[in-house]
């Protein structure tokens, strides 16, 4: 790699047009981009999480800011696979960039249930698979934070799809740079580094967790440098690509966070602030490197 | 259906109007072309990185060329936006959400709680006239409203009638309204709901609020509890949803 890094456009083979990415839960599944006409700078879009039977999600309140981030406790609310295929997915198919659809799963089946079954659709590029959510039937420990366990989910994936796709780890226990290099051993094409940081705010009066899960994921600017070492640490493990996800609110912290060793790299909470944010960071980054 | 954009709105003027209540008039003429009552707006509440969502704020009325805002500070979020100062120039997504529901030739019964009753103005506005039922705790927390029928009841009773809002909804007011509009705090909405007699509550409509995140559906934040088992968005679904749409138990249980 050389410095300061150029502009990726191309990502899995594919012209990406821009290496920002919306991060999942934070875009739908893009169909409300349309509406917004604020797709100008996407690379593409991760939709929300999608599991195999459709799930209401956490009770409200389901957000908490902090005075420097945010904290979430949405659950996985989504309408099942069998509703995303027959009813969002067509809608996305007008997205003017890939979509990589996010998996989910209570047991290591099923994630590769989900992906069969979304196979019946061309509209989407590939997945994202989602380890950082509790093996339900296993403990109950995320699945990112256990290499043998991210092994299977890649293998049950790769078994079911010829797809493309991308395993998002937890930064939440476990060593993230064992993790990343089973999510290879079993397929996997890419490496998201990394999802929330698990949070709490608590009211001191009453000792109470403001949010009902308790614990919640945390977003913030502020985390930039620890997905900044992440990234440079998985970068340096692993053969395929790290597309990066977490602490970017400036053209400035792409930048870093290509050097860092990501190929691409995701916007998430800034977008709450900016639902252009894609085509602002764009601009910022050109007026920075000159291109 | 609205047209949403993300629009840098001119300071007009901005004024505390009660005590940490604050009255701030954008230009915006896209706004006034679009916006329908009940719809809110997204404020950036700085130019800098944090807070790092913006502030959903129900439209209170349309101006000439513009639109004005009604809030209470009650976070810095809304501490940064009472500091905004005429001249400055202010990033607002909008018009965001569904609003009421207007019938042609309807009369309305607006039923407002304290900063609840911020929006109605919009409304009266809009469908012409209304008769309006305003609680607050006191006089301090009643905003003021152009209407040419407005009651009062103020808990201290500082002004108006002494008691609760849900003192003065007579049957004769239900019975002659088409539509009836609800909005202030969840309880309140709530005793509200429970005085209005079944055979009067396909009129009600309810202005609903959420810790919100994106605004315009993608984050799924805000979800309200509904009757029909579930949750809806208060951004895009709402923020106004039939009363009957509620789950009052399950929403006064969220403690929002």
């Amino acid at each position: 790699m050389s410095y300061p890094p150029s502009i990726p456009r191309k990502f899995w083979g594919v012209d990406f047009n821009s290496p920002v990415m919306l991060a999942s839960g934070t875009a739908g599944f893009g169909e409300e981009l349309l509406d917004l006409q604020c797709l100008s700078g996407v690379g593409a879009v991760v939709s929300k999480a999608v599991t195999f039977k459709s799930r209401e999600g956490n009770p409200p309140p389901r957000l908490l800011e902090t005075p420097y981030g945010l904290l979430n406790s949405i659950g996985l609310a989504n309408p099942g696979v069998h509703h995303v295929l027959e009813h969002i997915l067509p809608v996305a198919a007008d997205l003017p960039c890939p979509l990589l659809i996010n998996v989910a799963g209570e047991s290591v089946e099923e994630f590769a249930s989900v992906v069969s079954v979304l196979e019946e659709s061309r509209v989407h590029l590939g997945y994202e698979i989602n380890v950082s959510c509790p093996n339900v039937a296993d403990g109950g420990a995320a699945f990112g934070v256990d290499p043998e366990v991210v092994l299977r989910v890649a293998q049950g994936v790769s078994r079911v799809t010829s797809r493309p796709f991308s395993v998002k780890l937890t930064p939440n226990g476990g060593d993230m740079v064992q993790s990343a290099r089973a999510a290879v051993e079993g397929g996997a094409s890419a490496v998201t580094v990394c999802n929330t940081f698990l949070g709490m705010q608590i009211d001191w009066e009453t000792g109470r967790s403001i949010l009902k899960r308790k614990v919640a994921g945390y977003t913030s600017p502020a985390l930039l440098p620890l997905v900044v070492a992440r990234v440079w640490q998985v970068s340096n493990a692993v053969s395929v690509p790290v597309i990066s996800s977490g602490g970017v609110s400036k053209g400035e912290d792409v930048l870093q966070l290509l050097a860092a060793g990501a190929r691409m790299v995701q916007v998430g909470t800034r977008l709450m602030r900016r639902p252009f944010a894609a085509g602002e960071l764009m601009a910022e980054m050109k007026k920075l490197t000159g291109e | 259906m609205s047209v949403i954009r993300d629009y840098d709105c001119l300071v007009k003027h901005s004024e505390q109007v009660l005590p940490g209540v604050i009255r701030i008039v954008f230009e915006c003429m896209e706004m006034v072309s679009n916006a329908l009552p009940g719809q809110f707006v997204q404020i950036e509440p700085s130019t800098g990185t944090f807070p790092v969502t913006r502030r959903p704020i129900t439209i209170n009325r349309l101006t000439d060329d513009g639109f004005e805002l009604l809030f209470d500070v009650v976070g810095r979020g809304t501490e940064l936006m009472g500091e905004m100062r005429t001249g400055e120039t202010v990033r607002i997504l909008g018009p965001l959400g569904r609003g009421w529901m207007v019938h042609p030739d309807s009369t309305w019964l607006l039923v407002g709680g304290g900063l609840g009753a911020a929006g109605f103005q919009f409304l009266i506005d809009t469908v012409g006239s209304a008769k309006v039922l305003i609680g607050a705790s006191s006089s301090r927390r009643v905003i003021p409203l152009e209407s040419l029928s407005c009651t009062v009841a103020t808990e201290d009773g500082s002004t108006g009638e002494t008691g609760l809002v849900t003192a003065l909804i007579s049957r004769d007011l239900l019975e002659e309204a088409d539509s009836i509009a609800v909005c202030g705090p969840v309880a309140m909405m709530e005793a509200v709901w429970n005085t209005i007699p079944s055979m009067y509550r396909d009129k009600v409509q309810v202005s609903t609020e959420s810790r919100m995140g994106c605004g315009w559906g993608v984050c799924d934040g805000c979800s309200i509890p509904v009757s029909s088992g579930g949750y809806k968005k208060c951004c895009k679904d709402g923020p106004v949803f039939p009363g009957s749409d509620i789950d009052w138990k399950r929403w006064k249980e969220a403690g929002l």
